[in-house]
């Protein structure tokens, strides 16, 4: 049951990483994403590995959330086709899950292809900084957790791994900032 | 293979500091290249390919954070992109599920691999005034051939044998279409910097058919033409680039051996895995060795194009294309040892 | 002899043009004897090796890792052919003053060259080949990039032709070598990839070719290097197909079919010989006319006919140095060589070519109608040379590489050496015997007379009377009372006209203006290019579609 609520809580992480454009919107996705990993990551029995995750995922969800002029911008105009992919996604993902493959760890499976679909095709269609490193964030934690797929598990390092990335991401110097569109804008 | 590969790297980047231009600054190429080593080094020991996808972001977004016109998104879009499929199709791989997914899932690795490595159709945005490091080069034509081993040498664990033979098709066809579409493309396109480019596809094109034969002359071939990039077509590259920029082509003795080289002409590295590849392929299916024997023709012209925008190397720059000639010859005269080492 | 003196003849050659390059970038110019020296050691050591003994050596030195084993391997027939390619390579390189450049690339086109002879296998020949074809481009490009000169392109496909009948012999029969290769590997299309080589190689082909269009170039320091080194091995392969298939190409129509050719060939060089405007186009005929001719005979399957072949191989080398160092003016020089060239008696190549008329005769049957036309093509050659005394010498060449006297004797050399035909033909019988064992229809004789399946041929009792004749004949004459001007042809290529213009529209054509929209080539490179996501995801479900069949 708590691995099915993770898996819906990833799902819904993934979707506000597609549906927002505003950094509080991508922060409140990642935050879910890292709450959903670090169950997962505590379900398999690495507690070292959910430590992290929580920790990493944690500080790239609140350096996006504050970052200065942060708003929230979920579902903004012309949304609508992100938000059929974010449906349309979920219940693809859930029959591949549920219906298709078999054994245990259904969830996990969800999840993780949720998770990198969805990710996968925000960061093809944006070119907005903040998106594009968020979701980079997001796809890190969502690395972490694809060796739990394995039988047996592939032990810590790929979440400890996963968690620094995320973390890190987000602390890139503002030389990357110069070049993207962002800055841009409001030096017009 | 790693062995190999990192080894010619090291090599590559120890050219590439020594010999460099003048206007180039050194401190810069080394500093890059050494992460971009020890990058490689962690995807070669890494334990699992989740952990080489983690390193495969790690280097992505530290590339994007160079100087460059093009902007973040577009920079690292082909390696995320990479990153998903290939993670999605070990995930396919990984799960109990019919033999459809399976093949979905060698979909989802060789697609990624393609991606990552920016060969056609997932060909990555190039500005050929974009500095070497902060281009697309380093994927296709440093980090790359390391990387592709390390893919293939962990898909051929995941991938399951009912997805086997196609996977190993796909892999071919992919091949020959960056066969196809490399050689031609750098004949004909109006820039010399982007015929370079092509050109790196083109090689990569016969060494994922290699790759797609999976028999040990295929594995070879592959393996030699992916050092002849490393320490063949790489450096040459590197050092066109100021003739490039000034317009200086030229058509002297070392322009027509250096044109010989990347043709894959003997007695140079091109050749010994030609041969390799073509007995691969003639015990797999005899016709795709007349394909493959046929479009490897196409290397020609372009070749001699490329040959002559490199101009004339003088001095330090003379020397350098001086010792990447002669290791490609011990190479295509004598790779037995490098065969022997890694197990093939 | 160690067997590592084997590699004497391929290495020394390689270690010369190490030494020039050290000069040259010191600044230095050594100078045509000492680059010639390189070549000169070749032959001594090749001499030095075979001669004592006079019989196969080989020397394995293991694997070297795409399949192959860096064998070598000195035989009659190797022996033979690294003299062909060597004396002319060296007398050329000794007499004729070089860049330092030029002489490297030379010197390392000759070691290869070699190395393609001395190779033990399928696929090491190909590679020591290939390398002396891109070697061959190089000396060309670097005299003169404007020039005419083989197609690369060609001559890689011929290469890698061959590389890829290696292939196929190592996965058939286990090897490739030629000594332990099994005679069942060598099939129809293992063998038909080999003669494609072969051809290509030389450019043995009816229509004008490379080994004729070089020979038009301003300097012709590197065509007569790049003939010597590269025209023989082609015809090298064909020989040596007959080693893997235990005397005999794998079928009999194989050996009319190339026989056919080879007579062919030498027509089609008379054709356009006898069409020439100058002698220096006339003279550019000779090598691929000779070719042909030894096509034929070699074809033909027959040890008589292997024997004929290998001694016009020979002519051939001999005529390729004299047409090295020829100049472009009237003079006794040019009539020698004219009159070698054509096979005149009783020079060499009138021996050579009788012998292969023969044995074309004894074949019977189909090949006796090959013998026919190739009487005819003699006939013609000789009448075109005749015309080509009168013809203007050409456009002229630097005076520094023209030795006009060195060509006089190699030309009066090859007209005595007539009655030495029964010697060339002793010494040759061992290679035939090497390639050809226990084939009936093997000459004798001695060196007085070549004794053949149909007849004897008192060579020297013949052929002394001719040659004394002809030395009166020219003594008697007055070359000075030739005034050379420009002379029609006797006959026009009888679809000459149309082949050309076909030729010309086909180059000149282009994709019509209203339809250039539809290919647009710019565009699609833009598109794939871009790297645009769409694209990505719509390869994807290629992909996926592809895989759901």
């Amino acid at each position: 049951m708590i691995e099915v609520t993770a898996a819906g809580l990833a799902w819904l992480g993934a979707s506000l990483l597609v549906l927002a454009d505003g950094r509080r919107g991508l922060a409140l996705g990642l935050a879910l994403l890292t709450i959903a990993f670090a169950v997962f990551a505590v379900a398999t029995g690495l507690p070292v590995g959910a430590a992290v995750v929580a920790a990493g995922g944690g500080i790239a969800a609140w350096q996006c959330w504050r970052s200065p002029a942060a708003r929230w911008g979920i579902m903004p105009a012309g949304s609508t086709p992100r938000l059929v992919l974010c449906i349309g996604s979920g219940l693809l993902g859930l029959w591949i899950a549920a219906a298709v493959t078999a054994g245990p760890g259904g969830a996990l499976r969800f999840a993780v292809l949720v998770v990198l679909g969805l990710i996968g095709a925000r960061a093809l269609s944006s070119r907005e900084l903040h998106v594009v490193l968020a979701g980079i964030a997001g796809l890190a934690l969502a690395l972490g957790a694809a060796p739990g797929l394995d039988v047996p598990p592939a032990g810590d390092v790929p979440d400890v791994a996963a968690g620094l990335i995320a973390a890190g991401i987000m602390f890139l110097p503002r030389a990357v900032h110069l070049h993207g569109p962002e800055l841009d804008k409001s030096a017009r | 293979m790693h062995a190999e590969l990192l080894a010619a790297a090291a090599a590559t980047l120890v050219l590439a500091v020594v010999f460099a231009p003048a206007r180039v600054v050194r401190a810069s190429l080394l500093t890059w290249g050494l992460a971009g080593l020890a990058g490689m080094a962690a995807i070669a020991l890494a334990p699992s390919l989740d952990l080489v996808l983690l390193i495969v972001l790690i280097l992505a977004v530290l590339q994007a954070r160079l100087a460059s016109h093009r902007d973040f998104a577009t920079r690292v879009r082909g390696p995320i992109l990479a990153v998903v499929l290939l993670a999605i199709g070990m995930a396919f791989e990984r799960v109990d599920g019919p033999v459809m997914l399976e093949r979905f899932g060698a979909v989802g690795i060789v697609a990624g691999l393609v991606a990552v490595l920016g060969v056609f159709p997932y060909i990555h945005e190039f500005d050929p005034e974009e500095s070497v490091v902060a281009s697309p080069i380093p994927w296709i034509a440093f980090i790359g051939p390391l990387l592709g081993v390390t893919v293939m040498s962990w898909a051929r664990q995941v991938v399951a044998p009912d997805a086997g033979d196609a996977f190993g098709a796909m892999l071919i066809g992919l091949g020959l279409l960056n066969v196809g579409w490399g050689s031609l493309a750098s004949w004909r396109t109006e820039s010399d910097a982007a015929a370079w480019r092509y050109s790196f596809m083109a090689d990569w094109g016969l060494a994922l058919c290699g790759f797609g034969m999976a028999i040990t002359d295929g594995m070879a071939g592959a393996l030699i033409l992916l050092l002849s990039i490393v320490i063949g077509r790489l450096p040459l590259y590197l050092w066109s680039r100021q003739a490039l920029r000034d317009k200086r082509p030229a058509y002297r003795p070392i322009n027509l051996l250096i044109a010989a080289l990347l043709a894959g002409s003997a007695p140079f590295a091109g050749f010994a895995a030609r041969v390799l590849l073509l007995r691969g392929a003639t015990q797999l299916y005899w016709p795709l060795a007349l394909v493959l024997a046929l479009a490897m023709l196409l290397w020609l012209p372009a070749s001699l194009r490329l040959g002559r925008s490199l101009g004339m190397p003088r001095g330090r720059q003379a020397v350098g294309v001086a010792i990447v000639l002669a290791l490609n010859v011990a190479l295509g005269l004598y790779p037995q040892p490098l065969l022997r080492l890694a197990g093939l | 002899m160690p067997s590592i003196a084997l590699l004497a003849p391929v290495l020394l050659p390689l270690v010369a043009a190490g030494v020039v390059t050290a000069f040259g970038l010191s600044g230095f110019n050594l100078g045509p004897l000492l680059v010639g020296a390189g070549a000169w050691a070749a032959v001594l050591a090749l001499l030095v090796i075979w001669l004592p003994l006079r019989a196969t050596q080989e020397l394995n030195l293991g694997p070297l890792g795409f399949g192959a084993n860096l064998q070598l391997r000195i035989d009659a027939v190797a022996f033979g052919f690294g003299l062909m390619v060597l004396l002319p390579a060296a007398l050329v390189l000794t007499l004729q003053p070089r860049t330092w450049q030029e002489a490297t690339v030379g010197l390392l086109g000759v070691g290869s060259a070699m190395g393609a002879i001395e190779a033990g296998g399928v696929v090491l020949t190909a590679l020591a080949g290939g390398t002396a074809a891109t070697l061959a481009v190089i000396q060309l490009d670097t005299e003169d990039v404007r020039a005419p000169r083989p197609r690369w392109s060609m001559l890689l496909a011929a290469w890698l032709a061959l590389s890829w009948a290696g292939a196929i012999l190592q996965i058939r029969g286990g090897t490739a070598s030629y000594s332990a290769l099994p005679v069942s590997a060598l099939t129809v299309s293992v063998f038909s990839l080999i003669a494609i080589a072969g051809l290509m190689a030389s450019g043995l082909v009816p229509w004008r070719s490379w080994p004729a269009q070089v020979w038009s170039r301003p300097s012709l320091r590197a065509a007569g290097l790049v003939i010597a080194t590269l025209y023989p091995l082609g015809l090298y392969l064909l020989i040596r197909a007959y080693d893997m298939g235990g005397g005999r190409y794998p079928h009999a129509a194989l050996n009319a079919i190339l026989a056919s050719l080879g007579v062919v060939v030498a027509l089609g060089a008379a054709a356009r010989a006898q069409a020439a405007g100058t002698r220096r186009e006339f003279l550019g005929e000779v090598i691929p006319g000779i070719g042909g001719f030894a096509l034929m005979s070699i074809a033909l399957g027959t040890p008589l006919g292997l024997v004929a072949g290998l001694i016009t191989l020979s002519a051939a080398a001999a005529m390729t140095a004299c047409l090295s160092l020829l100049p472009d003016r009237t003079g006794p020089a040019s009539l020698l060589a004219i009159a070698a060239a054509i096979g005149l008696p009783p020079g060499i190549v009138f021996g050579a070519r009788i012998l292969g008329l023969e044995s074309t005769f004894e074949a019977g049957d189909f090949y006796g109608l090959i013998g026919i036309a190739g009487a005819v093509t003699w006939v013609l050659w000789i009448v075109a040379g005749a015309r080509a005394i009168g013809l203007p010498g050409g456009r002229g060449r630097p005076l520094n590489e023209s030795f006009p006297r060195v060509a006089m004797v190699i030309a009066a050399l090859t007209l005595a050496a007539g009655p030495a035909l029964a010697a060339f033909q002793y010494v040759f019988a061992r290679a035939q015997s090497d390639v050809m064992p226990s084939l009936p229809g093997a000459a004798t004789g001695g060196f007085t007379s070549v004794v053949t399946v149909s007849t004897v041929l008192p060579v020297v009792a013949l052929f002394v009377p001719l040659l004394i004749i002809a030395v009166l004949a020219y003594g008697a004459s007055n070359t000075a009372v030739i005034r050379t001007q420009s002379r029609p042809p006797l006959f026009t290529i009888p679809g000459a006209a149309v082949m050309a213009r076909a030729r010309s529209v086909v180059i000149a054509a282009s994709l019509p203006e209203q339809y250039r929209s539809i290919v647009n080539p710019r565009a699609l490179e833009a598109a794939a290019a871009a790297g645009q996501p769409l694209l990505w995801l719509a390869s994807l479900a290629a992909l996926g579609f592809a895989v759901s069949r």
